[in-house]
């Protein structure tokens, strides 16, 4: 599994989750919420209990390390950060994203050609 | 990012996963809200909008809650499957290293445990499993009765025919049905006779508890009435042994007691009714009677108690209501004998259990069965204490690697885990060592010291195997986790900087504690086997009165129907005084006489005397009569006090003479003398002179002599002789033995004589104490030496692990004599300490032991002392050889280790 570290990645929202992680702060499930919306301009969660779902998975997968602890605003929050496992996965899936674009880049210019 | 508190430090802190969902979407709701608020929502709306754009809040907890799940159960798992996998590699890890501190766990549980699966197969028997093949055993109750009996107020199993017929009628009693206790009847005639174990039981025995013949059928109602062809029912293990088994036995005619009968069925195998004696036939009472006697007086006389019974109820209300009803009947049947006195006008009927050992009428052996099971775990709580040292001291040596472990980040609870899965696998192969104890202890115990019930098995039936199971691992645990959890609370820094010597020999408080438990538990244990053995010998040697080391009891069987219904009591008194004879040249016979009251029977007649008013007849105290041939006082062994015994002058036609014992001589003429006095026996005119006083004598019962009693000379009373008693002057099993053929053979109107020595006769009433002898005295023993082991190894470990100390010492001068005392003080403090404790353990629990003695104190203080002089003497021995080990430590070497 850790050969093929795209193949479990579902969809994108994963590897948003790790790209907001992999800053190297904590933050709770609402602010990382937040912060992709922010950069995604809301096209791609639909619902947001997916991206908690989604949280949920990662650390099972050992992605991230999770602990509670209080808010800014004194509230109980859940606080995400990325694991060195994450960090792989993220290295290995940017990686693979740049690959990819640099592959479609390759190809598109000889298409804008013909 | 955002600068935040923790809240939780450690991982299990944690509460549940769901509680942990809510949390967060909590934490969600109100931070959307809020931003919704600030967006110039109002609150509501905010706060619904907030669960809309969440997305279906229940269907979203449930898949949060739901991985949240897996990855817990996974890593419980995950941690679980771990421990137990390098526990049972350290185990077995350890095995192969030290064989001898595994071979000793395993043999102490296994003993532990073995004991306590043997004990638990013969309580289940004798206590928890209903007898076999009885339906619905719940709805099946025993009817007793307690009023004055022989002279006490009692709880007595024995009706007449008569009170039998009278429960049939009691509406409550769905069911009544009436057996005999066993008794030995004759099998065959002549040479080939021999003796088969026999219940006489109505035809509504089987009815009542729903038993049905494996083989065949039981007899009917019909087949159980007076003039009815006689059948008998064979038990399933006397038709095994006798006929092999065979089918075709059905139809045979089998001789019993002089009678024949047709086999018409075999019962299942286990089949002993209610009690669990085995039994060889079943008989049906009523056509049978005349094996018992001969008249038909069994069937309609209110004096003659030969049956028990049991019913059938359908609950306890109706127990309850029936026994009123059959109280009624019983005791207004027997207004004429309450009027004379005879008769116990209180007497109540009531029902017990089936299973006597549960009712109030338990047996002594059942009663020091379950005090011996609750001993077997004492022993094994001693067992237990001392594996549980034996792992002290190796976690206190192992405590370097413990701490390298921690250090390398296995975790304390990983570590416990491992420990107590070692000690619970430990513990199952003394399982395996305790199925072997209670394969073969169980077996010696059930034949040699509880022979008088039917096992079936070998011992290890499911339940023993359960059991055995459920100690194993409850064992393990118990001696396996407080070790652990010591182990794994040790102080990282400490042990990693002493390694495995350590200096303040940690663990020991608690090792010293569980010694001194041994011990005192050993004391309590060899205190309860010294009572037994006092009380087996002083039951062993109870004074009958008779004289009963070296006697023989014979009893003729006669062909003749005439004979054997004693109505020609002349030709059964001249075939008696015939035996007599011709057993007075067999070898090692000193004298013989006989009597026409058995051996544990007494008889009532009608007697008067002028001057007594009214004279004490009861069915308890007596008088009992006797009629006896002359020589009868110096054959059984009683002393004729004053005047003279009786002789061969005192014929028919010779003035009537009696003998009194002392109970009725005083009795009946307080301050006079009794020689000389008038009896009138059983109506008759003519004045029976009283010529003598013999000493008191018990019935046979081994706590009894305070009966009144009178013996008359059998010439004169008539009465048919039933019974021969045999003085020998050699072992009277060998005399037994030469003496049966002769009676067997002497005259053609003797079908079979049983003759059977005193000794083997009281056997079974000696039962219970040789049980608890025993068993107490090897439980005690066994215990004895676990914890002695238990103390050698403590002060040998101590003394290895103050190695270093004692060296100093020695290096700054203390004697080897010195040390030595230390280390012996040490020892006898520990075992004095437990014998205080286990001292006053006995003390308290005295009155509850105090039932099952004979004539022994529950405090006796000769075995107080002997257990505590052997405890300390013991524990002394066992504190020499580390003692020794301390004196004689070398300051040099001991000083250059480490």
């Amino acid at each position: 599994m850790r050969d093929t570290p795209l193949s479990p990645i579902p969809g994108t929202l994963e590897l948003l989750i790790l790209r907001t992680l992999g800053a190297g702060s904590e933050m709770h499930g609402f602010a990382i919420l937040e912060w992709i919306h922010q950069s995604t301009d809301d096209a791609l969660i639909v619902e947001d209990g997916a991206l908690y779902h989604a949280l949920h998975r990662m650390e099972r997968r050992r992605w991230v390390d999770s602990d509670w602890g209080i808010s800014e605003k004194g509230r109980r929050a859940r606080y995400y950060r990325i694991s060195p496992e994450g960090r792989r996965v993220l290295a290995a899936e940017e990686e693979r994203w740049s690959r990819y674009v640099e592959a479609v880049g390759k190809i598109a210019p000889r298409e804008a050609g013909t | 990012m955002a600068p935040r508190r923790r809240l939780f430090r450690l991982g299990f802190g944690r509460p549940g996963p769901g509680r942990q969902v809510d949390w967060e979407i909590e934490h969600y709701l109100v931070e959307q809200t809020e931003r919704l608020m600030a967006e110039g929502w109002t609150a509501e709306e905010a706060r619904r909008e907030a669960e809309r754009r969440f997305g279906g809040l229940a269907r979203q907890r449930r898949r949060i809650v739901t991985v949240d799940w897996t990855e817990h159960a996974m890593r419980t798992g995950a941690a679980w499957w771990g421990g137990i996998r390098s526990g049972v590699a350290q185990a077995i890890r350890r095995i192969r290293r030290s064989p001898g501190f595994v071979a000793g766990i395993v043999l102490t549980l296994g003993l532990g445990i073995g004991v306590n699966g043997t004990m638990f197969g013969i309580v289940d028997r004798l206590l928890l499993r209903p007898p076999e093949g009885v339906a619905h055993p719940e709805q099946v109750r025993r009817i007793l009765w307690r009023g004055m009996w022989l002279g006490r107020q009692g709880t007595i199993p024995a009706l007449t025919y008569s009170d039998v017929v009278d429960l049939r009628t009691v509406p409550q009693f769905l069911s009544v049905g009436a057996f005999t206790s066993t008794r030995r009847l004759t099998l065959g005639s002549g040479e080939g006779a021999t003796e088969v174990r026999a219940v006489l039981a109505t035809a509504d025995f089987f009815t009542t508890l729903g038993a049905h013949a494996q083989l065949g059928r039981v007899y009917t109602t019909k087949e159980d009435g007076i003039g009815a062809v006689s059948t008998v029912v064979l038990g399933n293990e006397f038709w095994r042994r006798r006929f092999a088994g065979d089918p075709d036995v059905l139809g045979r005619t089998l001789e019993i007691a002089g009678n024949s009968y047709t086999v018409i069925g075999v019962m299942p195998r286990g089949f002993t009714g209610v009690d669990l004696t085995p039994v060889d036939v079943w008989l049906p009472a009523v056509v049978a009677r005349h094996a018992m006697d001969s008249s038909d007086r069994f069937l309609t006389s209110r004096g003659y108690y030969w049956l028990q019974a049991v019913v059938r109820v359908s609950d306890e209300a109706s127990a309850v209501a029936g026994s009123a009803a059959a109280t009624a009947l019983i005791v207004n049947a027997r207004t004429d004998q309450v009027r004379r006195g005879q008769y116990d006008a209180n007497t109540r009927v009531f029902t017990a259990p089936l299973l006597a050992a549960r009712g109030p009428r338990a047996s002594a052996t059942s009663k020091v069965a379950l005090w011996l099971a609750g001993v077997a775990l004492a022993v094994l709580l001693i067992a237990c204490a001392n594996v549980a040292n034996l792992f002290l001291a190796q976690g206190a040596r192992r405590r370097r690697e413990v701490a390298v472990r921690l250090s390398l980040g296995v975790t304390r609870s990983r570590l416990v885990a491992e420990l107590s899965i070692e000690a619970v696998l430990l513990a199952g192969l003394g399982g395996v060592v305790a199925l072997a104890v209670a394969r073969w202890g169980g077996s010696l115990i059930r034949t040699l010291l509880i022979p008088d019930v039917l096992w079936q098995g070998s011992g290890l039936d499911g339940p023993v195997l359960a059991v055995t199971a459920a100690l194993s691992v409850g064992a393990g645990l118990l001696a396996g986790l407080g070790p652990a959890l010591r182990s794994a609370r040790g102080n990282l820094n400490r042990d990693l900087l002493e390694g495995g010597r350590g200096s303040s020999a940690g663990g020991s408080p608690v090792r010293r504690g569980l010694t001194v438990m041994q011990a005192a538990l050993s004391v309590v244990l060899l205190v309860g086997a010294g009572l037994f053995v006092r009380s087996l010998h002083r039951a062993a040697n109870a004074d009958l009165g008779l004289d009963t080391n070296r006697l023989v009891l014979a009893s003729l069987e006669f062909n003749d129907p005439a004979l054997s219904t004693t109505r020609d009591a002349a030709e059964v008194n001249r075939l008696y005084a015939e035996a007599i004879q011709r057993v007075r040249s067999v070898p090692g016979v000193a004298r013989a006489a006989a009597t026409d009251v058995p051996f544990q029977s007494a008889m009532i007649a009608h007697l008067t005397s002028p001057g007594v008013d009214s004279l004490p007849v009861s069915p308890g105290t007596g008088p009992f009569y006797y009629s006896v041939t002359p020589g009868y006082f110096r054959t059984v062994g009683l002393r004729v006090l004053r005047g003279r015994a009786i002789l061969d002058s005192d014929g028919a036609s010779a003035p009537k003479v009696a003998l009194v014992n002392e109970n009725m001589a005083r009795t009946l003429w307080p301050t006079k003398q009794a020689l000389g006095q008038c009896l009138y026996f059983d109506h008759q005119t003519e004045c029976t002179t009283v010529v003598g006083v013999v000493e008191n004598a018990s019935t046979g019962d081994l706590d009894d002599t305070g009966a009144l009693a009178y013996y008359l000379p059998l010439s004169q009373t008539g009465y048919a002789a039933e019974g021969l008693y045999v003085r020998t002057d050699r072992d009277p099993e060998v005399v037994a033995a030469a003496v049966a053929p002769v009676l067997r053979s002497f005259s053609p109107a003797v079908r079979y004589a049983q003759v059977q020595s005193l000794g083997e006769i009281l056997a079974p009433q000696l039962r219970s104490w040789t049980l608890g002898a025993s068993l107490f005295t090897a439980f005690g023993g066994l215990a004895l030496l676990v914890a002695v082991v238990g103390l050698y190894s403590l002060l040998a470990f101590e003394v290895a692990q103050r190695r270093r100390d004692i060296g100093i010492r020695s290096a700054l001068g203390a004697s080897g004599g010195r040390l030595l005392r230390e280390t012996l003080s040490r020892g006898t403090a520990l075992a004095a300490l437990g014998t205080v404790i286990g001292l006053a353990i006995c003390l308290l629990a005295a009155p509850y032991v105090q039932q099952l003695l004979f004539h022994t104190d529950a405090r006796d203080p000769l075995v107080l002392v002997v257990v505590v002089g052997v405890l300390l003497a013991v524990s002394g021995l066992a504190s020499v050889p580390p003692a020794l080990r301390s004196a004689r430590t070398d300051p040099m070497e001991a000083l250059r280790v480490e």
